[in-house]
């Protein structure tokens, strides 16, 4: 605090002086705030609505769009803003509830840093312009008249499903193009690649409420892991009695990790080895029927036997016989592989030998049953992954991209060094951002084309995971700024440039949506008395119904290939760039609110930091708050250190989300660092996707010590009692806590 | 590509731009509809017409069943776009103050009048004087006066006009409903004599404190501080 000592007694001291009214000028708030009569302005209504009393809410419903979960939610309304988002009740993704991100979108929606005027490059930098002239530029260069051949237009998007799905697809078909890439950091990619193999269905539904025993080799599915709000309702069902065990096998502690019953730190990349050594266990100690396996893979699960299991991933035999006895004795089980398990080089075969477990144990059909087909093929999500991202670069290396489009994702951001990307994009003449926020990649663009927030637009969605509602996005109250421009809008408008004769009748996207939703064949809960009724009630509820044609699920067992664990003499620690409910891939890093909301684990704010084990802070003599350089064969970042048990002693953990430009946002700039950037060119062998987890570092002192911020500050209560604790030995015999000794 | 007309269905509340909020003015919204209404005045009228016919005097006296704060403020003269006379209201004409201030007995704010609600009476009352012009001017314009706010207290404060309203009117069989300016008075003073409201209680934490002690209101941290 610039040279000057000030504990929190002597600040809350000055507060106290000084009144609020300086500590609210510091927060930029408006300096009209305040109790001095005549001072701010009251505004009355010219003509009110009847049922609106000031001062009293009115609820709507919409879909939260902070990831692509696709919630329901209520906006709370009063005298025309929208003030907060609760879960809406009847969304049987989340079931009335709504997480952080849910909860922070609010700040996304009012944030200081919104673009409000499209923004045009000239001379090199990007000025303010008319929504004329930044529309006329698009026409002149993917206009009809414009010399562009359809393949050298692209579409660079995050997740989209629903109607923008359709329309987007139509653009794309309009223009000749077949470039869509959906990118998204946070994926189940590989997973998704795995279950389409074996069990012939990309996304089946996991049934944790009926599972007995879940064991999750990296899928921390409370806390980053596809619909994370929609698994913690079933985990919770889990949990009632007769409780069911939790197994969370990964190399660093999620969220999921600290509410497990038995947390295994397993040495990165060898969790597939793991799964074969329980599956090994299964077939000969407790003799599970093998003949459901085909003669090869029997074989290949034959060599893991539990001292080539315990060399390789560094897992104590007994531990495994103890989770493979859970396994065998409490029926039905629940066995996943996500996140640090898939995002290796391996990660496709990894997914493979846990899928295999699945099988062995007859889960599938049981804990694993269809999702069935979804009736409207064309609205289903187009689920983003990094694949999409290195074939995106790759593409624009080869100068095959005369025009790109980008929309709610980041790839600036986003894209590890290897990729150049940076470098690459100036190579492409025309980029156009469709952004709600100066983002790495806005500022790079050649148009921007400032759009509303997802609580002033309209849409339609459709979740990857349990998508049996179509949820309706509307929009909470009028748009703050009258210059910014919907989603839907602009992409008709896109339309209406090469296909007028289709598109030209819609005055907007919403006289689209309402023609199309209305024309669906969903059967309503009330007769329908009104022309509009099917309309009215996806408004009033934010929900349309879908009856999801059912589909057999089948199990077909394949061998895996998984290598031995190698050592790294040059880089020997694994990085584990990780997600967290919070920040996300860093899109929420503009949110003052997830900024502040500690990390699960480390309990840190507004920073990033590095989670090491005690061994190994040993080891390098650090200690926490110790600043280190990472290094990768790509580059280094620097983070203070964290000292934690909840990493393997190989690992050495930073958080995704921080390290933006200074452009992003006056809450995230000048904070922390971003690992993505670091991240070594390893793909998943199979699938192509980048394996997020797969880059070893070496770990250095950087000779400096600063103060790691974060809430509690002492991992002890040091005798006092500050909060209620049993031993763990107590939990077990008196609050059904297994034993795991 | 401007943004349709009622395009929420009749379902939001904010199309049109005098919706704004109470609180805040600090965004333009965008047009929307503006036609209709032309018989709200006449309506509004014949309401009034009817309570005036119905007012009895009551004599000026202590409120029942009630213990009324005791403290005084000497606030500043506010300077308000149009000097309304809350005297020519209230005091010889008799208007009951919810009649303008309609959402006291049912939300947290006693609310400012519509500008829709003035226009009532005086799309034909008075529309020779000063006053009255200035106002037409500004609903012509379709702009509410900017009305500058005189009784406030902290964010951090709950206060709300309907459970003070609840105790010390509706459910006290004592004073009828026609005499509640003597229970707003407690807080806002003999608005009554005044011509724009002006400051003259304290309003704060001791004031509210020892109100409360008096009549047996909640003393709870978290009533008001919530």
């Amino acid at each position: 605090m610039s040279g000057i000592e000030i504990n929190r007694r002597d600040f809350l001291k000055v507060m106290g002086w000084s009144g609020a009214g300086v500590a609210l000028a510091a927060c930029d708030m408006p300096s009209t705030v305040t109790l001095e009569e005549g001072k701010e302005e009251v505004t009355a209504y010219i003509l009110p609505e009847e049922y609106v009393i000031p001062g009293i809410g009115v609820y709507y419903a919409s879909t939260c769009q902070q990831c692509s979960a696709g919630c329901g939610i209520h906006g709370r309304v009063r005298e025309g803003r929208v003030l907060k988002f609760e879960g809406n009740p009847d969304a049987k993704i989340n079931y009335g509830k709504l997480c952080q991100m849910g909860q922070g979108g609010v700040q996304a929606h009012y944030n200081p840093d919104r673009i409000t005027k499209p923004l045009v490059r000239k001379g090199g930098a990007l000025v303010e312009a008319s929504w004329d002239e930044a529309l006329g530029l698009i026409k002149q260069h993917v206009g009809p008249e414009s010399a562009l051949s359809g393949d050298k237009f692209a579409w660079v998007t995050g997740t989209v499903s629903g109607h923008q799905a359709v329309l987007l697809q139509a653009h794309l078909e309009a223009m000749g193009s077949g470039n869509h890439f959906v990118h998204e950091v946070i994926n189940n990619a590989v997973g998704q690649a795995v279950n389409s193999d074996m069990l012939g269905e990309t996304q089946p539904t996991y049934r944790f409420d009926e599972a007995r025993v879940i064991v999750s080799f990296g899928a921390d599915f409370l806390g980053t892991w596809m619909s994370p709000v929609h698994f913690a309702t079933q985990y919770a069902k889990f949990r009632e009695a007769p409780r069911g065990i939790l197994v969370q096998i990964e190399p660093k502690m999620t969220l999921t990790g600290a509410n497990a019953d038995l947390w295994l730190a397993v040495r990165p990349g060898t969790e597939g080895v793991l799964a074969l050594g329980l599956a090994n266990t299964l077939l000969v100690k407790h003799k599970r029927d093998a003949s459901v396996l085909p003669a090869e893979v029997q074989e290949m699960i034959a060599r893991y036997d539990l001292d080539t299991v315990q060399r390789i991933t560094g897992v104590t035999g007994d531990r495994i016989v103890k989770v493979a006895g859970w396994l065998d004795s409490q029926s039905p089980s629940l066995v996943l592989a996500g996140g640090t398990a898939e995002g290796q080089e391996h990660g496709y075969e990894t997914a493979a030998a846990v899928m295999l477990l699945n099988i062995i144990l007859g889960n599938v059909g049981r804990t694993i049953v269809s999702s069935g087909d979804l009736p409207y093929a064309q609205m289903g999500p187009k689920s983003g992954n990094n694949q999409a991202l290195l074939n995106f670069a790759e593409t624009v290396e080869k100068g095959g991209l005369e025009a790109v489009f980008f929309y709610n994702t980041n790839p600036v951001y986003t894209a590890p060094s290897f990729l150049k990307l940076t470098d690459k994009l100036n190579s492409v003449p025309f980029k156009v951002a469709f952004a709600q926020f100066p983002d790495e990649t806005a500022m790079r663009a050649d148009v921007v084309l400032p759009i509303h927030s997802p609580y002033e637009d309209w849409g339609t969605h459709v979740a990857a995971y349990n998508g049996t509602q179509i949820g309706v996005q509307q929009p909470l109250m009028e748009p703050l700024n009258p210059t910014t421009h919907g989603f839907g809008d602009l992409l008709l408008e896109m339309l209406k440039l090469r296909k007028a004769e289709t598109y030209g009748g819609f005055a907007d996207y919403y006289a689209y949506l309402k023609q199309a939703i209305s024309a669906l064949p969903v059967e309503l809960a009330q007769p329908a008395r009104l022309h509009d009724a099917q309309w009215q009630q996806a408004l009033q509820t934010g929900l349309i119904p879908v009856q999801r044609s059912a589909r057999a699920i089948s199990a077909k067992a394949l061998a895996v290939n998984l290598p031995d664990y190698t050592q790294n003499g040059q880089y020997p620690y694994h990085l584990v760039p990780s997600p967290r409910l919070g920040l996300w891939d860093g899109r929420h890093a503009n949110i003052p609110w997830l900024q502040e909301a500690p990390d699960q684990i480390s309990k840190v704010v507004w920073d990033s930091w590095a989670e090491m084990h005690p061994a190994t802070a040993q080891k390098l003599g650090v200690t926490q708050g110790d600043v280190v350089t990472i290094t990768s064969d790509q580059g280094a970042v620097e983070a203070k250190v964290y000292i934690y048990k909840g990493i393997h002693p190989d690992a050495i953990a930073v958080p995704l989300g921080q390290g933006h430009e200074k452009e992003f946002s006056r809450y995230a700039k000048d904070r922390g660092v971003n690992p993505l950037k670091v991240l070594s060119p390893v793909r998943d062998a199979k699938t192509g996707e980048l394996a997020l987890y797969g880059t070893r570092v070496q770990i250095a002192k950087a000779g400096r010590h600063e103060k790691l911020v974060k809430m509690g500050g002492s991992e002890i209560q040091v005798g006092r009692k500050l909060v209620a604790t049993v031993t763990a030995d107590v939990f077990r015999r008196t609050e059904g806590g297994q034993d795991v000794a | 590509m401007e943004l349709g007309e009622n395009r929420f269905g009749g379902k939001m509340s904010v199309n049109d731009r005098g919706f704004m909020s109470l609180m805040n003015r600090t965004e333009e919204l965008s047009g929307g509809r503006k036609t209709g209404w032309l018989w709200a005045p006449f309506l509004s009228l014949m309401v009034f017409a009817l309570m005036l016919s119905s007012v009895e005097a009551y004599a000026e006296g202590t409120v029942p069943n009630a213990v009324p704060p005791k403290g005084t403020y000497e606030g500043k003269n506010v300077e308000q776009p149009i000097e309304f006379p809350h005297d020519i209201h209230a005091k010889i004409n008799e208007i009951n103050c919810m009649y303008c201030h309609t959402y006291a007995r049912r939300s947290k704010v006693a609310g400012i009048p519509p500008t829709s609600k003035c226009m009532g009476c005086h799309s034909v009352i008075a529309t020779d004087k000063p006053r009255i012009k200035k106002l037409t001017e500004y609903w012509e314009k379709r702009e509410p006066p900017p009305w500058k706010k005189v009784h406030d207290v902290p964010d951090y404060v709950h206060f709300t006009h309907e459970k003070h309203l609840k105790r010390f009117v509706f459910d006290n069989p004592e004073l009828p409903v026609e005499r509640v300016s003597e229970v707003c008075a407690f807080c806002h003073g003999e608005v009554k004599n005044m011509t724009v409201a002006h400051k003259v209680k304290p309003l704060n934490m001791g004031f509210c404190v020892r109100c409360h002690e008096a009549n047996k209101g909640p003393s709870d941290c978290w009533k008001c501080h919530k």
